[in-house]
């Protein structure tokens, strides 16, 4: 495989936690609830799925547990934050602290500077696709991964579906355009956001697992998520919690990903800077739209936000 | 009502606010804590009994609480005075970081200077740092309407990254075994006084909290903050330059950011490596730290010395139990989850709140 094939072959499987975390990360955006939680419910489907694999010897179930365990950080997140009317950004910023913390200290009480399931071949479970994979670039790149990973990019047509032909999707805009429009016509607008954040939550936990399952082959190492669900909330923020455009941008920070990572070889740390290149643009796209948005309109006075 | 009565009234209902806001979720957080503590199989209180022993009641260890609350002190109040006026700056972290970087790279560059001179030039440059990088939100929320919450989130981590960079390449000391810029020159460095670690930077803390208590108790921002605080339309219909506030106190909190970061490098670091803020860092240690302390300048000072208090006490019990250093940062997390929820609004008593839940 040459440099831009492999280039693009991380790029697409880099883009999976991302993309994951945004798939389900936008039904709170939609539903008005800023859930920046996604980081640290993906920190802990990472460690779950690695715990797990090694202390059950099932890759299956330990994925069902780390689920249980992600989605029980989501419900925390909505009663402190929705039912208790707590800062959300707070709350979210809490359990991402907590998520570091007890994980850490999981790794310590073990004694371990990082969980490796030896039993756990990622090579096993690459599929190649019978006729894409005789096509010259294109096969080295699309075929061979794994099958959460051509799952996460089915996902974008299944969560499309669940968004825009569903009831609940249709329940989740309602709640985030105008909750007390929603309230008047009778929907649960509580259970509702629960529903909404419920949903980030176990993308969040597969996300955990395609990075430490897929992406290191079995490995969990403290913090590994590394902002990966702040570059989330980046593409969520970017592409408006529109599934399509939102699964561009976490393909295009899945990317920078991608270079920063192989171009270290050639271009020393100075790669490096390409992680920070999904933050800078969520800040241009931010100013752009606002710019867009206000330009028309004269208010008076202040308008916050 | 006598005014008296309406007096003792509002004292009580204050101390209620209190127990109910700050104590209540501190008290649970230590409670989730010692399940922690002893699912591993250790006694919860006496980790906590060696702890409080260790970091207050031993003469070192008291010194070295005082040293570590320094920087949280300012971070804490950076938090404060944009969370009073219900503007967010997330960013606090990557300001301290931004901060004790570019102190610690002028520390170590520049000649042998006069020890005042030098200290203060770094300290200056730290400040500088953590206002360039405030003016971002700032300017974008006040002219721009762009929210600044999501702004500071995500140039924290930018800012770590390119911190990460600098010192992989330009600014790393080859010398050193891992990733770190060159040890700051004795000149740039905080003298330790009386033998522990306590340096006068601390006294440089104590001074800006002085300061900040007297403008938000006395001087006009503190009015404006309240007023913007409250209700930000109001505030601009009733003529004040809201936006010009925003920039003000957005840039008075990455001052002081900026300044937490420097102090931290020049009497405690010596050098920035990849651990130079600790874990989970000085700006989210303000955050726990402001909310704490209600976001009140007094509050603020309490909660940094408590906090430091924890953190230096669990430090030196490591040597001494099975429990992990990380139990320190389980219960922050804790804490601020706890301390998110406002239970009991202000002129409410804890009367009001149970009959409500109850009937």
């Amino acid at each position: 495989m040459n440099v831009a094939d492999k280039i693009l072959y991380d790029a697409v499987l880099s883009a999976v936690p991302i993309m994951l975390a945004v798939l389900g990360g936008m039904f709170a955006h939609r539903a008005n609830v800023l859930n920046i939680a996604l980081e640290g419910m993906m920190l802990l489907g990472s460690f779950f799925t690695c715990l797990f694999t090694i202390s059950t010897g099932s890759y299956a179930l330990a994925l069902l547990l780390a689920i249980v365990i992600s989605v029980t950080a989501g419900l925390v997140f909505s009663f402190f934050g929705i039912t208790l009317k707590g800062n959300v950004i707070i709350v979210g910023l809490a359990i991402n602290l907590f998520a570091s913390a007890i994980t850490a200290f999981m790794l310590q009480v073990m004694g371990k500077a990082e969980l490796i399931a030896h039993g756990h071949v990622v090579a096993n479970l690459r599929l190649h696709i019978p006729f894409i994979d005789d096509v010259p670039i294109l096969g080295s790149i699309v075929s061979g991964h794994t099958a959460l990973t051509y799952a996460s990019y089915l996902a974008i047509l299944l969560m499309w579906i669940l968004m825009y032909r569903t009831r609940f999707g249709v329940y989740v805009r309602v709640v985030g355009e105008s909750e007390e429009a929603a309230r008047a016509v009778g929907i649960k607008t509580t259970a509702v956001k629960y529903g909404a954040v419920a949903i980030g939550a176990i993308a969040c936990a597969f996300a955990g697992a395609s990075l430490a399952m897929d992406d290191l082959g079995g490995i969990f190492t403290k913090d590994m998520t590394a902002g990966r669900g702040f570059i989330a909330i980046a593409a969520i923020f970017c592409g408006r919690g529109k599934p399509g455009p939102s699964a561009l941008y976490a393909v295009a920070f899945g990317l920078a990903r991608s270079l920063a990572l192989n171009l270290s070889i050639y271009a020393g740390s100075a790669a490096r800077l390409f992680n920070a290149v999904p933050y800078v643009i969520i800040v241009a796209v931010l100013l752009v739209a606002s710019i867009v948005k206000y330009r028309n309109s004269r208010q008076r006075g202040f308008l916050n936000e | 009502m006598s005014a008296r009565a309406v007096r003792r009234g509002l004292v009580g209902h204050r101390l209620e606010g209190v127990l109910v806001n700050s104590i209540a979720p501190v008290l649970g957080a230590f409670l989730v804590g010692a399940i922690v503590i002893a699912a591993v199989g250790e006694n919860p209180l006496s980790t906590y009994g060696r702890m409080i022993a260790r970091s207050l009641f031993d003469p070192d260890g008291l010194l070295r609480t005082l040293h570590v609350a320094g920087p949280l002190i300012l971070t804490g109040l950076a938090i404060a005075i944009t969370f009073k006026a219900n503007i967010f700056n997330m960013g606090v972290e990557g300001q301290a970081l931004l901060g004790g970087f570019f102190a610690g790279i002028v520390g170590a560059q520049l000649p042998d200077l006069a020890p005042a001179v030098h200290v203060s030039l770094c300290l200056l440059v730290g400040v500088g740092c953590g206002v360039a990088f405030a003016l971002v939100p700032a300017i974008l929320k006040a002219f721009f309407h762009v929210n600044e919450m999501v702004v500071t989130l995500m140039l924290n981590y930018a800012a770590a990254e390119a911190l990460t960079f600098l010192s992989e390449g330009v600014f790393r000391d080859k010398a050193a075994g891992y990733v770190a810029t060159p040890m700051i020159r004795d000149s740039a460095m905080f003298l330790k006084l009386s033998g522990g670690d306590l340096t006068g930077f601390f006294f440089i803390a104590v001074a800006v909290f002085l300061a900040i208590l007297f403008v938000v108790r006395r001087g006009r921002l503190g009015y404006e903050i309240e007023a913007i605080g409250k209700n930000i339309e109001f505030a601009e219909a009733a003529g004040m330059r809201v936006r010009r506030k925003i920039l003000v106190i957005m840039v008075l909190s990455g001052a002081i950011s900026g300044l937490a970061g420097a102090g931290w490098m020049l009497s405690e670091r010596f050098r920035y490596t990849l651990a130079f803020s600790g874990s989970p860092g000085l700006g989210w240690d303000g955050m726990l730290i402001s909310l704490l302390g209600a976001h009140d300048p007094i509050g603020v000072v309490v909660a940094a010395l408590f906090y430091s208090a924890l953190k230096v006490g669990m430090s030196k019990i490591e040597l001494f139990t099975e429990v992990p250093r990380e139990i320190v940062s389980v219960i922050q997390g804790l804490m601020i989850l706890f301390l998110s929820v406002r239970y009991l609004a202000r002129g409410t008593s804890l009367r009001d709140l149970l009959r409500r839940r109850v009937g």
